[in-house]
């Protein structure tokens, strides 16, 4: 029996390999789209220990244990949704704050591309321990948070009225405790005349050095969408749901289908206009318009949750598609959601596939075809290009494989 | 958002709607023109229009006069079937770790199926007679999709570890007075995941199923180590109609050792009136196992997922993914559609669903058969190629349009005046996430 082990040993140790399998994958032939190291070609990626190994061209595919051809894909960072809800829960009437409103990560993000999810809001100081330990600690998704202003978070209802709730000290106390995870600040729904959820979300920012999130309207009366962009926010602060049209904010695109100067002037003095499509904040009469002069989303999100994951914004990919075809480059598409994304919210290790990253990557596939995009006013576009999701990588890990092209034969497999 | 929401929705409303001017009674609110129908509870296979009204399919005709509907759609070289019927999914989310019952290996059903054409599920096991209330009020009555349930043989329904190995929690009167208080809703009893010698667990679901009149679905759980055998269980226990989940599983004895064709069991099963059921999961649909069987003849009564976290983003994705491997095995759309529809409305003995007979409900699924180079990959990690694929445009649940992929219903978004909206509360519901 010892003989047999050391004989056995021996063989496995003296057979000669042919080459070390330095890397655990390696995607070959891809697009490759990566503005943070100004990647835009065809080449090589390989990944060992999960991370990025070696970005070039023509590596040998000898030394990987597993091969993706990616030939006529599009090989990018994983992508990074800057708005979503994700604090899911039983609570009864907690809408996107550990209530039935809000999605499992898991469940939505990698057949999309996303490795990163980022709640906004869902969760103040009050509760983000929960969210913590219920999603963001259990998902195979990285989820990220911007901690509500409010201490009991996005719970619908009074409960996001409450000025007295509002506390930018115990904000940035909390936000101190989970540097990178919670990174920023939200301040939604706020219908009071008050100015002081802005200014206490952009003190706390300013504290903890983060930006903050807006999703702006609703005020009686309603507040100056050029005082928010040009006097309240700080440049690296976002507007969210930039081409909405609802009751109680000024719409960016004026009743001539002018994009408001003050809006051109926000951008240039660094604020970040976000999509944040959801299921009411996407509207193709304002971005139309809004695009054909040039005015495009600084990053392109979901503002997923139940009411907008069925309707007309249905995935991240679904989305995006949809600047592709009002004319928005696809390197500025992709650029979005990775590079600038991460740039928005501080985090420069994401959004980026250079050596030493971690492995996040998308493989998408650029459909050509005849499509049809709706907005929330059940308006559509018809357009001939659409992205879909392919492969997804979170660490190193193959997460999603749409069509199997990181699998073999199963005439191939060894048989048991 | 949500107050504003409200608002803007009201305003439209009043000002969007309003506007429409006045229209007589119409016979049909929503009528898909030129669709191929494939309805195998009606033999039809041919291009139909189909009409429905008040949430129910109101006609199907080689010809309906479109000025007669309040909306048409042009389906042409689309195909129009029943809304899919996904007999094995597990949708009892909630806060406990690796659990089924109210825990985080079940997902929510609608962001799953609404996209995937599926209209009605039927959660397979997931709560017992003592947690069947909590998933009613806070799944199944809140949900967009139709579900139905499998109860389990065991109380606390399918938790992990010891609970579901519970001999004492297996109690028929309580399960069956649960199943016989929600006919209709209820449709069959599950037995999972049992490791023990002991036949107990199958003795009890069956005479509960004959107690409420329902079928019994098993997964054989560790048959083999214990003892047990699929030929008992078709043989001894089951009665015609009693379903076996995971058929493609290949680790119960589903497949002759010789042959690798259906083993004996699995062929006098099948005589016996057994119904045999796909239940792909995370491990229970293997190429090895399912290529032979199929090759031999012994095909599935009907297709379903096992929809749960961990086969949700592996080889079965969603119910039109596990459809398309068995068009990539050789199977007709048609028998796909069959299997997918029909067969499982019968199997949980809902008669009015997975059909397009006037009068149905209103669950219709519409769908494209997709050309090009695909794969379908299985939990072994092996892959089958394919040429196509099936992707799902149009879901209407009772009547109402519930999912639309590319807007095939929807208006140009230059020819809605400002502040108007397209859609129709009386066939659109595909905004907000309650029916």
């Amino acid at each position: 029996m010892t003989c047999a082990l050391v004989f056995a040993l021996l063989a496995t140790t003296v057979t000669p390999r042919a080459q070390t399998q330095e890397f655990d994958l390696l995607i070959k032939n891809g697009h490759v789209i990566d503005a943070k190291n100004g990647v835009n070609a065809v080449t090589d990626v390989a990944v060992a220990g999960g991370k990025i190994a070696r970005v070039a061209a023509n590596i040998d595919p000898k030394l990987a244990r597993r091969v993706v051809d990616a030939s006529g894909l599009y090989v990018v960072p994983g992508l990074i949704d800057m708005h979503a809800h994700v604090f899911y829960g039983t609570e009864r009437d907690a809408y996107l704050s550990n209530g039935e409103s809000a999605v499992p990560p898991d469940s939505h993000s990698f057949r999309a591309g996303q490795t990163t999810l980022v709640d906004v809001g869902g969760a103040g100081w009050r509760n983000f321990g929960q969210f913590k330990e219920q999603v963001i600690d259990r998902a195979r998704t990285r989820v990220l948070s911007f901690i509500n202003i409010v201490g009991s978070g996005m719970k619908g209802g009074p409960v996001e009225q409450n000025l007295a709730d509002m506390d930018a000290r115990l904000t940035a106390m909390r936000i101190k405790q989970h540097p990178g995870v919670i990174v920023g600040i939200k301040v939604a729904h706020y219908s009071g005349p008050e100015w002081d959820p802005v200014d206490r979300a952009v003190a706390a920012g300013k504290e903890m050095n983060v930006p903050v999130m807006i999703d702006f309207g609703g005020h009686t009366p309603p507040l100056g969408l050029d005082d928010l962009l040009l006097k309240h926010l700080r440049p690296g602060d976002i507007l969210t749901h930039t081409y909405a049209h609802v009751a109680g904010r000024i719409p960016i695109v004026d009743d001539n289908g002018k994009v408001r100067p003050y809006v051109w002037e926000a951008r240039k003095r660094g604020v970040i206009f976000d999509a944040g499509h959801g299921g009411g904040s996407f509207l193709f009469r304002q971005a139309v318009p809004a695009t054909k002069e040039g005015f495009f989303p600084d990053v392109i999100s979901t503002d997923l949750h139940t009411g907008s994951m069925n309707s007309g914004m249905k995935d991240i990919l679904n989305t995006m598609s949809k600047f592709l075809n009002l004319g928005m480059p696809l390197n500025d598409v992709i650029k979005a959601n990775t590079a600038k994304a991460a740039d928005v919210i501080k985090r420069p290790d994401l959004g980026h596939i250079g050596v030493g990253a971690e492995a996040d990557i998308a493989v998408l596939n650029l459909r050509k075809g005849k499509f049809g995009f709706v907005d929330i006013a059940g308006g559509k576009l018809l357009g001939d290009q659409k992205l879909e999701c392919e492969l997804t990588v979170r660490a190193g890990q193959v997460v999603w494989d749409l069509n199997g092209i990181a699998a073999p034969m199963w005439t191939d497999l060894p048989r048991k | 958002m949500k107050q504003a929401l409200a608002f803007l929705l009201s305003v439209v409303a009043a000002v969007g709607w309003a506007q429409a001017p006045a229209q007589p009674a119409l016979d049909y609110d929503l009528l898909i023109k030129g669709g191929h129908v494939i309805d195998p509870r009606n033999g039809i296979d041919a291009v139909r229009d189909v009409a429905v009204k008040d949430g129910r399919v109101a006609a199907v005709a080689s010809s309906l006069d479109a000025s007669k509907a309040l909306k048409t759609v042009d389906a042409s070289g689309l195909y129009v079937t029943p809304g899919l019927v996904d007999i094995h999914v597990h949708v009892y989310p909630g806060p406990k770790t690796n659990d089924y019952a109210g825990g985080d290996s079940s997902i929510y059903p609608d962001g799953f199926t609404l996209r995937s054409c599926v209209t009605t599920v039927t959660d397979a096991g997931s709560s017992g007679w003592r947690n069947f209330d909590d998933f009613k009020s806070r799944i199944v009555d809140q949900a967009k999709t139709r579900v139905t349930a499998f109860l389990n043989i065991v109380g606390n329904g399918m938790g992990s570890g010891p609970i579901e190995q519970n001999l004492a929690d297996m109690e028929m009167q309580p399960t069956a007075d649960m199943a016989l208080k929600h006919k209709g809703l209820i449709v069959g009893i599950k037995s999972a995941h049992f490791n023990g010698p002991e036949w107990t667990p199958y003795e009890k679901a069956v005479e509960v199923g004959r107690l409420a009149k329902i079928p019994v679905m098993v997964d054989f759980g560790g048959n083999v180590k214990a003892g047990r055998t699929l030929d008992d269980l078709f043989g001894k226990y089951f009665r015609p109609g009693d379903i076996y989940t995971h058929m493609y599983g290949g680790v119960r004895g589903e497949q002759d050792p010789e042959t690798k064709g259906p083993s004996k069991a699995m062929i006098d099963g099948r005589k016996r009136g057994i119904i045999f059921d796909v239940g792909h999961g995370g491990t229970s649909f293997r190429w090895s196992t399912a290529m032979p069987l199929m090759k031999a003849g012994f095909l599935p009564d009907s297709i379903s997922t096992d929809l749960h976290t961990t086969s949700m983003n592996a080889g079965m994705k969603d119910m039109l993914n596990v459809m398309g491997k068995f068009m990539a095995a050789g199977l007709s759309l048609r028998d796909v559609i069959a299997k997918s529809t029909w067969n499982p409305a019968r199997e949980i003995q809902l008669e009015e669903l997975g059909n397009l007979s006037v009068g149905s409900p209103g669950d219709i699924a519409v769908l494209r058969v997709e050309k090009g180079k695909f794969g379908f990959v299985d939990p072994l990690g092996g892959r089958m190629d394919s040429s196509q694929r099936l992707s799902c445009e149009i879901t209407l649940r009772d009547g109402k349009v519930v999912y639309d992929l590319n807007g095939l219903t929807a208006e140009r978004w230059d020819t809605l005046t400002s502040g108007a909206r397209g859609g129709d509360p009386r066939w659109d519901n595909t905004r907000g996430r309650r029916r």
